[in-house]
């Protein structure tokens, strides 16, 4: 493999641990900072939980510290704010790094059997742009007008100098785009990655679902975040520069410009972003469903033609998030038909997944725990989408807390039990050490519970008709009746604030004096568990393997009968096979 | 992918890097796709273009610009060839034409906005101004960024860094300096022509 010479492990601090260019690295980098960020998107969202349970009340313990002024109670614009900045920074910086960031750089090299990247410097660039975002998103809590406060849309006219002054708002616009120049910069890494260096025998279908959600995200964040780009900049321009491209002011063509423009721009990429962050879900849980039933995933080709399908729909279906926006009805018709079409290859997924654990050997271990609870939330979550994709009863629905509990149980739900179920499913391959399961099961059970209940009650609160985003929803009079389904949501969503510290004690702990891992504590046929250690050596493999099967070769009884055990990896043959010297020669 | 795998190594090499080379300028090309998409909405929602009392946009002299950044990527597409023929003594001199018709590109393009501005057509005088300031500005913007590629091609160059087996670096430069010529040419055809 002249390809892939093995490269001398650098020595120096900074080589090896902060401007490194190896993808296990990268990968802790994006983790840790993802999971920082996780934690403070989370507690943006406990004040707005508390702010709707307990609208003007002074907030315990974080109150009389970030609220001095006003004695503990948070400000309307203070509370816009921190929707804003909790919706951004959940989805740009925590989900993407650690779902894209973290899992893309772990796994695609590992599990297609590849010694690093295929462009090892790039791939540090991104990680190093990805934290020149997060600190400009961090400036932006320094302005004195507070931070960016558009809502994550950021739509103008909200986003214009009108709407949000101060650099708060620019500082979240410019670290948009810093961010996005991050997301590309990977996914032109994880395409060309997938493409070049696949190990000899690794064909597209022998892929594990993992690697395939991965790449056809790095697709999907390839063409779309570059649009969002566009967006961001010319918002920007609009602010720093006192051009028109969004603002209004006499006829089009005589001085303004159109603020719907922007709405088309933002969500010609904001349609894809939602599937760019459910998709690796969709792999990793795909595969682990898999893995911990002991059977092979059910119609794994059936699976795969659905991500590609649901991918390139994505595209085509953005006009759903603006029927209220005004426009032609046939528009309307053309993207209704589109956005309900997708469903055909979502449930096509997700009876894939149900034939999968079917009357398997099912292994209840953590991950598994959590990919099941991702099936259910994400089962939850697709089935309400459909009267949001419907013009009819959109309109009813629209701009309601049940647009948020909908997208909440997908986007957020979803993506949150998948990362948790990668992470506990590739923490020995990361830091060679074995989690706690009882810890695991604990953060799981706390986990799936109280994030069910926290966005059904959003879903109900939505459907009696409350606004999303109102300070206090309560001065309304046809709202206030629903003040105890929004205090118990709240404490819901405490809980499961509170449910996440099993994890906190779990990791630290495992990071740093867990149980030393077996090889393969999982018994797993991939490349990343079956060809290289826990945690894996610098060039990932001695030598290269050969692969002869797809990944997924579990419980088969033919194998249990000549090797005595329920798996064979891809790249283990049985007796008298010889697919190794077959696929040399290919 | 069988035909691909037979290859030799440096071949293999080569298509590595073309192929990042042309998924980065897939994206490159969505973001420009997303501003002439603002520019048609804006166009096609006008009534008057350009709007009453504002200076109509010079048409001869980016058509020359136009002519000297096509002659920019000429130049290094004929000392590129050269080089992958073997040729290694005369790409400096290519390199250093395509570096010198890239920057009187940027000359000419700095002489549009001035005499545009000086006509009293400012960012803030609307619509009209922002979308010809915001698209051939973030187009100068790659142009420069490119430049900066060549000036740097040309000293390597010159220390001989480049030979028929490297070539790949110089052709993988000049795609992105290829782009940049094509989406002008859209730009032209767009803002100045329609």
């Amino acid at each position: 493999m002249e390809l892939q010479p093995i490269h001398p492990e650098p020595t120096s601090f900074i080589r090896k641990w902060i401007f490194s260019i190896d993808h296990k690295v990268i990968a802790k980098q994006f983790l840790w900072t993802g999971l920082l960020f996780l934690l403070f998107g989370g507690t943006l969202a406990m004040l707005i939980r508390w702010q709707w349970a307990f609208p003007g009340q002074s907030v315990p313990a974080l109150g009389p510290v970030f609220f001095k002024d006003t004695g503990g109670a948070i400000t309307p614009p203070t509370y816009t704010s921190i929707f804003t900045m909790h919706g951004l920074i959940m989805i740009f910086w925590a989900i993407t790094p650690i779902l894209i960031g973290a899992f893309g750089n772990l796994t695609i090299p590992l599990m297609i059997g590849a010694r690093d990247m295929a462009f090892p410097k790039l791939n540090m660039y991104s990680y190093w742009a990805f934290f020149i975002s997060a600190v400009l998103v961090i400036l932006s809590f320094t302005s004195q007008l507070g931070a960016g406060n558009a809502g994550w849309t950021t739509y103008p006219p909200l986003s214009t100098n009108v709407g949000s002054p101060g650099w708060g708002q620019t500082f979240a616009g410019l670290g948009i785009f810093v961010t996005g120049l991050s997301s590309i910069m990977g996914g032109i890494n994880y395409i060309v990655t997938v493409i070049r260096f696949r190990a000899p025998g690794m064909t597209w279908f022998r892929l594990p679902l993992t690697v395939w959600g991965l790449w056809l995200t790095a697709i999907l964040n390839v063409l779309f975040v570059p649009v969002l780009g566009s967006g961001a900049l010319l918002v920007t321009l609009d602010r720093l520069a006192g051009t028109h491209f969004f603002i209004t002011g006499g006829a089009v063509g005589l001085k303004g410009g159109d603020p719907i423009l922007f709405q088309h721009l933002f969500w010609i990429f904001g349609h894809p972003e939602v599937y760019i962050l459910i998709l690796p879900a969709w792999g990793i849980v795909g595969d682990v469903l898999s893995f911990f039933a002991r059977k092979p995933a059910f119609w794994y080709k059936g699976s795969v033609f659905a991500m590609i399908g649901v991918t390139v729909l994505s595209a085509v279906v953005y006009g759903h998030h603006m029927y209220q926006t005004g426009m032609a009805p046939m528009l309307g018709l053309a993207f209704e038909i589109l956005t309900l079409a997708i469903s055909v290859p979502a449930v096509l997924l997700f009876v894939n997944w149900l034939n999968t654990i079917w009357r398997g050997s099912v292994r209840k271990t953590v991950p598994m725990l959590f990919a099941l609870g991702m099936v259910f939330v994400f089962g939850a979550g697709g089935l309400t989408g459909l009267l949001l994709g419907t013009i009819s009863t959109d309109i009813y629905l629209h701009d309601t807390m049940y647009v948020v509990g909908h997208f909440h149980l997908t986007m957020a739900a979803a993506s949150f039990l998948a990362s948790f179920c990668g992470l506990y499913f590739w923490f020995p391959k990361m830091f060679g050490r074995e989690t706690n399961p009882l810890l695991g099961k604990l953060h799981f059970w706390g986990s799936v519970i109280f994030i069910t209940t926290t966005f059904t009650g959003q879903l109900l609160a939505g459907y009696s008709g409350q606004h999303r985003r109102l300070y206090d929803p309560f001065q309304y009079d046809y709202i206030t009746h629903l003040r105890d389904i929004n205090r118990w949501t709240s404490y819901s969503a405490f809980m499961l604030f509170i449910a996440q510290i099993p994890f906190v004690i779990n990791f630290f702990y495992s990071v740093f004096a867990g149980k030393k891992t077996k090889e393969n504590p999982w018994d797993v046929p991939t490349l990343d568990w079956v060809a290289c250690s826990s945690p894996p050596v610098y060039h990932n493999f001695d030598v290269v393997p050969t692969v002869v099967r797809g990944p997924h070769e579990l419980g088969n009884p033919e194998v249990k009968k000549a090797l005595g055990k329920d798996w064979i990896s891809q790249t283990e043959e049985m007796p008298g096979e010889d697919l190794a010297h077959a696929a040399a020669a290919e | 992918m069988a035909s691909v795998a037979k290859l030799e190594p440096r071949m293999r090499e080569n298509f590595t890097q073309s192929l990042g080379m042309i998924v980065a300028l897939g994206s490159w090309a969505m973001m420009f796709g997303a501003l002439f998409f603002v520019y048609a909405g804006v166009r096609t929602s006008a009534r008057v273009w350009p709007p009453a009392g504002l200076p109509a946009l010079p048409i001869a002299l980016p058509l020359v610009n136009t002519l000297v950044l096509a002659l920019s990527s000429v130049m290094l597409w004929i000392g590129t060839n050269a080089l992958i023929r073997g040729n290694r003594k005369v790409l400096p001199r290519y390199v250093a034409l395509s570096f010198g018709f890239g920057t009187l590109f940027l000359v000419l393009q700095v002489k549009v906005w001035k005499d545009l501005w000086l006509s009293g057509l400012m960012p803030s005088t609307g619509i009209y101004a922002s979308v010809f300031y915001g698209l051939t500005v973030l187009h100068a913007v790659h142009v420069f960024a490119g430049l900066i590629v060549l000036a740097v091609i040309f000293a390597r160059s010159l220390k001989g860094t480049y030979t028929e087996h490297n070539a790949i670096r110089v052709r993988v430069a000049g795609m992105f300096w290829h782009f940049v010529d094509v989406v002008w040419i859209f730009m032209f055809v767009a803002l100045y022509l329609l």
